[in-house]
């Protein structure tokens, strides 16, 4: 550490630093201004897209998408990717849902449990990654497809009376409630993006992070825990879809089956429009963040104009690709 | 640079050891499937007080032939080293337009059937076109493109419907012919066939390192466009296998096969890192899970907990896959 701190006080290490991160930000900074401009156009088309209220609107739908990007952002930074995200959120939402019955003073012991599900679900989907060397898409595919199957049948296909009962008030406020006008949610978006930020910029673990994306083997020769790490980053996927999960059944006021299906495209979607590299080792989760809000404000825009299902579906890949096309080229080889 | 000798020291090996450790996860993969058959006639045996016939077989096919062709034309993506995630939104489109046309007069459904199997290749087309020129990753392109066909597919027909003739069904997946494995031997010696043309090595050669492929003449970009329109047309083709099983039409039934294809693929020893596995392992591994299917149904498990014991089995199959390879590896050094 004292090494490090060594480095940094040096100008030139500040500088190399900050060269190595530049490309990172200049891409979160292109996708901020990608969404703005989002907003701007969405404001002609539709009056009142860009106003106050409109832009709330979607930023706080743009947060739960948010939230699972961020833990989709941690494990693609090692080159992995978690395709168990819709039913760990979904399982979340459902279990959150039975064990609070929608009473607060059973949710003070509910939410942590809901938020430990996720975790575990994670860190056993890092397990399998790093000890049993099971591929990550084959390993997070079959833990989403363990965490349906104990979803349906823990819900006997969601005909149990508990299951639907309604968002504790706690978790409605959380979502709902407002700090000088400022949804609760968002505040709570905007303390993860924090610590993910500082984490990812400012520790050693960020930095191996970034060390074991670029290249695993010179990072395990160089100390790295690399097992313990990815273990770690797909336990946070996992903590963070539970949070999503536990939101979002504040947002929509109950759980429904299905409710996290749209979050595993979107995620990946949000991170890599957000300049994320896909094979690891390059990115920023401000990046992530832009693309969650593009993605929303594309589909609320379309949804606000009527636009049909297979016109939103079409509009919505082909900006991804358009996008993917302006910035996220390789480079030519020779 | 001392790293380097070493390396090359490990990779020296009998021809033979060669080829196990080579063959080892497609070996597994025909293991899981002995094991998967042998379990299933178990309990069928118990329950209902024979073996399963001929018509069990032939209908284990048919269930098996949508997921076949789309494993195999996954599995040629993956051998380039990439992936392929709109798979789901291309047999979304063709499973479509399969249950608008595919009925009338003979003509009419061989002329739609080929119009078929061309809009798969033109949309796995599109993809090289991206990868290849847009210098985008696999996974990525396939991403954006899996939206846009499931909204062509929503758009050619807006809620399930549509009705595919009986004599389509009768042809490619009838439960009282072998038509079924007919169908499946024509997919596979199409790949031979591709295996041991020029594209093929290319294929594998890009797989296992696409600059050395470079290097030595491959024309990476065309054999890269080549690839995707090939199995574009193998999963444009299992979109009307779907159809022709289900009779009808569902712009959303193809979506599953994103990421069972995977699996199939996988689970036959196709190496996710490219390079590595082959059509038959694609075929073992889309068996492996059908038969995975029919194993869950006599044994009573509840269908809505059915998932969790395929995610169970996919993960353990994986896993003795990766372990197996890594301990035979280490023998054969």
């Amino acid at each position: 550490m004292s090494a490090d701190v060594g480095k940094v006080a040096d100008g030139r290490g500040v500088a190399v630093l900050w060269d190595r991160f530049k490309p990172d930000r200049r891409k979160a900074l292109y996708g901020f201004i990608a969404a703005a401009l989002i907003f701007v156009i969405g404001d002609q088309v539709e009056p009142g897209f860009a106003s106050g209220s409109g832009v709330k609107t979607v930023l706080v739908v743009a947060s739960f998408v948010a939230l699972v990007a961020a833990g989709q952002t941690f494990v693609i930074l090692i080159g992995g990717i978690d395709l168990s995200v819709p039913w760990v959120l979904n399982g979340a939402a459902v279990l959150l849902a039975v064990t609070a019955a929608g009473s607060n003073s059973r949710a003070a012991w509910a939410i942590p449990l809901t938020l430990a599900m996720g975790l575990v679900i994670g860190l056993v989907n890092g397990l399998g990654v790093a000890f049993l060397a099971v591929p990550a898409v084959i390993m997070t595919l079959g833990m989403n497809g363990v965490m349906q199957g104990l979803t349906l049948g823990f819900t006997g296909g969601f005909t149990c009376g508990s299951c639907s009962s309604a968002a504790p008030g706690v978790v409605h406020t959380a979502v709902f409630g407002s700090v000088l006008g400022i949804p609760a949610v968002l505040i709570i978006l905007f303390g993860v993006a924090v610590v993910v930020t500082l984490v990812l910029s400012y520790t050693t673990f960020g930095r191996q992070v970034y060390g074991i994306g670029n290249n695993e083997r010179a990072s395990y020769l160089s100390g790295v825990n690399v097992k313990m790490v990815t273990v770690l980053l797909y336990g946070l996927s996992g903590l963070l879809a539970a949070t999503a999960g536990i939101l979002l059944m504040g947002y929509g006021g109950k759980a429904t089956l299905g409710m996290g299906d749209p979050y595993l495209f979107e995620s990946i979607a949000a991170a890599v429009i957000g300049g994320v590299y896909i094979l690891g080792g390059r990115g920023h989760y401000l990046g992530s963040l832009a693309g969650a809000i593009i993605l929303t404000a594309i589909i609320s825009l379309a949804l606000a104009k009527n636009m049909p299902d297979y016109g939103r579906s079409i509009v919505y890949g082909a900006v991804i690709l358009v996008i993917l096309l302006i910035y996220g080229r390789a480079e030519r080889e020779t | 640079m001392t790293g380097i000798p070493a390396i090359q020291q490990r990779r020296r090996r009998s021809p033979a050891a060669h080829g196990l450790s080579q063959n080892a996860p497609l070996l597994l993969g025909v293991g899981l499937l002995v094991l998967m058959v042998a379990i299933y006639l178990g309990l069928y045996g118990n329950q209902i007080g024979r073996l399963p016939g001929n018509f069990e077989l032939t209908s284990t096919a048919d269930n098996a032939l949508p997921l076949v062709f789309a494993a195999l034309g996954q599995s040629l993506v993956i051998l380039t080293g990439g992936i392929d995630l709109s798979v789901g939104g291309v047999m979304d489109l063709t499973n479509s337009v399969s249950a608008l046309e595919m009925h009338g007069s003979t003509g009419h459904m061989l002329l739609w059937a080929v119009i078929i199997v061309l809009i798969g290749a033109g949309a796995g087309l599109f993809n090289g076109l991206l990868i290849a020129f847009g210098r985008l990753q696999p996974i990525l392109v396939t991403l954006g493109s899996l939206a846009i066909f499931q909204g062509l597919a929503l758009k050619v027909l807006p809620q399930p419907g549509g009705q595919v003739a009986s004599g389509v069904t009768s042809t490619l997946a009838n439960p009282r012919e072998p038509t079924a494995f007919v169908v499946i031997a024509v997919g596979l010696l199409l790949w031979w066939l591709l295996r041991r043309s020029s594209l093929g090595i290319g294929i594998y050669a890009i797989g296992n390192d696409r600059q050395a492929a470079r290097a030595n003449g491959v024309p990476v970009t065309r054999v890269v466009l080549a690839t995707y329109t090939i199995s574009g047309a193998f999963v444009g083709f299992a979109g009307l296998l779907l159809a022709a099983q289900t009779t009808g039409g569902d712009p959303t039934a193809g979506d599953v096969f994103t990421l069972i294809s995977i699996a199939a693929a996988v689970i036959g020893g196709v190496s996710l890192t490219g390079g590595r596995g082959s059509a038959a392992g694609a075929v073992v591994g889309a068996f492996v899970l059908t038969v995975l299917v029919n194993v869950l149904f006599f044994g009573h498990v509840d269908p809505l907990e059915e998932p969790l014991y395929e995610g169970l089995f996919l993960v353990v199959a994986a896993a003795l896959t990766a372990l197996a390879g890594l301990l035979l590896r280490r023998r054969l050094r």
